[in-house]
């Protein structure tokens, strides 16, 4: 050390720890062994070294091994499981795409068998009914409709006010949701999705435990409903209906967010799980005044009608009629569930 | 040259037996071993210095471990253990990375 003042003196502690690491009794050690007349370094080869040296070895080993995070066994099983989730579904959703892409070459064969049996005036009868049936993804003008759980959702005190109590009052219910794509239904919706699931005729929107299900698959938030259809026309028609003021009071009471927007190009997806169920011929042909024939035809002629022209009075027209009776028993149901391909079957005469 | 082999011949013992640690002693296992680190490195520059002395030797490596497995201890009991390993870790760090960087500048003149 210089004898004058050093400008750091007062870090005397930081000084000493970095510039003489080494502890002082090495040096007074030397000295003295020096000073005996001995050399300052004693050997690296006694025992004692070597003993310390095997023992600094085995602590740095057992440290290493017993400091490792081990695997468990249940860590094990749940990356097992992680990977068999994954992989199936990976597996459903390929099988997905492949259903689609089946579907769509069933539909082609369907187009051209019509055509070479003569019976061509029937393939955009087909279209309207399958749009209607929401067997095919379709593409338009429309609404999205984003509802989310409120940012806090703590409960309140008094539960029981909203009828699907018992659950947190922030959160979005399956009932809100039903009342919500019912009121899209009554404003001239022609194809509805949630989340990429398409609600067919036949779709259920349902409650299991916290989960709403839509279709038998379940939905995680936010909850994104695409409706399309005329986007000005249905906002008008949507935002004064009891389901717009439903989901309005929804925000003020119980916070729960809802972003709606229009947009020029949505897509809404074909529901997949689409099969067919009833098959009757259709047409001219002689039994034409049979009463299952009458009951179908109307039950087909009255989407066809709203699918070729505007939408808004037959939609409202049906949803109207059918919101009461479906909203109790939770489904969105339209009571047409039959239709689905009525014509795939060949025109027998 | 003996002493490391001596070391190596630890390390394989170590591995080799896998003891396990009895779980009182596992919360000071790490902070002994940066001590532990600490005493080498010292010696190793005491070597290079030419001021090696092995009771002095034995005697720091075993009074750091203990000091620092004695902190961390104190520190469960008041209730700062993890903040007074910080510090002993902080510690022994900087005199390991100084103390090496003698040995570098021994062994590399630079």
């Amino acid at each position: 050390m210089s004898p004058e003042r050093r400008p750091d003196e007062s870090m005397t502690l930081l000084t000493t720890m970095m510039e003489r690491p080494l502890d002082a009794d090495y040096q007074e050690a030397a000295d003295r062994r020096v000073a005996a007349g001995l050399p300052g370094a004693t050997s690296t080869r006694t025992v004692l070294v070597v003993v310390l040296a095997i023992l600094t070895g085995f602590l740095f080993a057992v440290a290493a091994q017993s400091l490792r995070p081990k695997p468990t066994a249940a860590a094990a099983v749940k990356k097992e499981l992680v990977t068999r989730i994954e992989a199936l579904q990976k597996h459903g959703t390929d099988q997905e795409a492949k259903v689609a892409a089946l579907g769509k070459q069933v539909r082609d064969y369907e187009a051209l068998a019509l055509q070479q049996s003569g019976g061509t005036d029937l393939t955009s009868t087909i279209k309207d009914l399958e749009v209607q049936a929401g067997a095919v993804p379709l593409t338009g003008p429309g609404l999205t409709l984003t509802l989310d759980d409120a940012a806090s959702t703590d409960a309140g005190a008094d539960a029981g006010s909203r009828p699907s109590s018992g659950f947190q009052e922030g959160r979005v219910t399956s009932g809100d949701l039903q009342i919500i794509v019912n009121g899209l239904w009554g404003a001239g919706a022609e194809a509805i999705s949630i989340n990429g699931h398409r609600l067919s005729s036949t779709a259920a929107i349902r409650f299991a435990g916290q989960a709403i299900i839509v279709d038998f698959r379940p939905l995680s938030r936010p909850y994104v409903i695409t409706a399309l259809g005329d986007s000005q026309g249905m906002q008008q028609l949507f935002e004064p209906s009891f389901a717009g003021l439903y989901l309005s009071q929804l925000t003020d009471e119980y916070k729960i967010r809802s972003i709606m927007a229009g947009s020029d190009s949505l897509t809404v997806p074909g529901d997949s799980a689409v099969r067919l169920e009833v098959a009757e011929p259709v047409g001219p042909p002689v039994g034409s005044t049979t009463p299952g024939a009458t009951t179908l035809q109307q039950g087909t002629t009255a989407p066809k009608r709203s699918a070729g022209a505007g939408v808004a009075p037959t939609g409202t027209g049906t949803s109207t009629a059918r919101s009461p009776s479906d909203t109790p028993s939770g489904t969105t149901d339209s009571g047409t569930g039959s239709p689905a391909s009525p014509t795939s079957q060949e025109n027998p005469s | 040259m003996i002493p490391v082999l001596g070391l190596l011949a630890g390390l394989a013992v170590g591995l080799f037996l896998d003891p396990s640690v009895p779980v009182w002693l596992q919360p000071y296992l790490p902070i002994a071993v940066i001590a532990a680190l600490d005493a080498v490195f010292g010696a190793l520059r005491a070597i290079l210095d030419g001021i090696f002395n092995d009771k002095v030797f034995v005697v720091s490596f075993l009074s750091n471990v203990v000091v620092a497995a004695f902190i961390v201890f104190l520190g469960d009991q008041l209730g700062v253990g993890s903040q007074l390993s910080t510090g002993v870790v902080v510690v022994l760090g900087v005199r390991i990375f100084s103390n090496v960087a003698s040995i570098r500048r021994h062994l590399f003149k630079a």
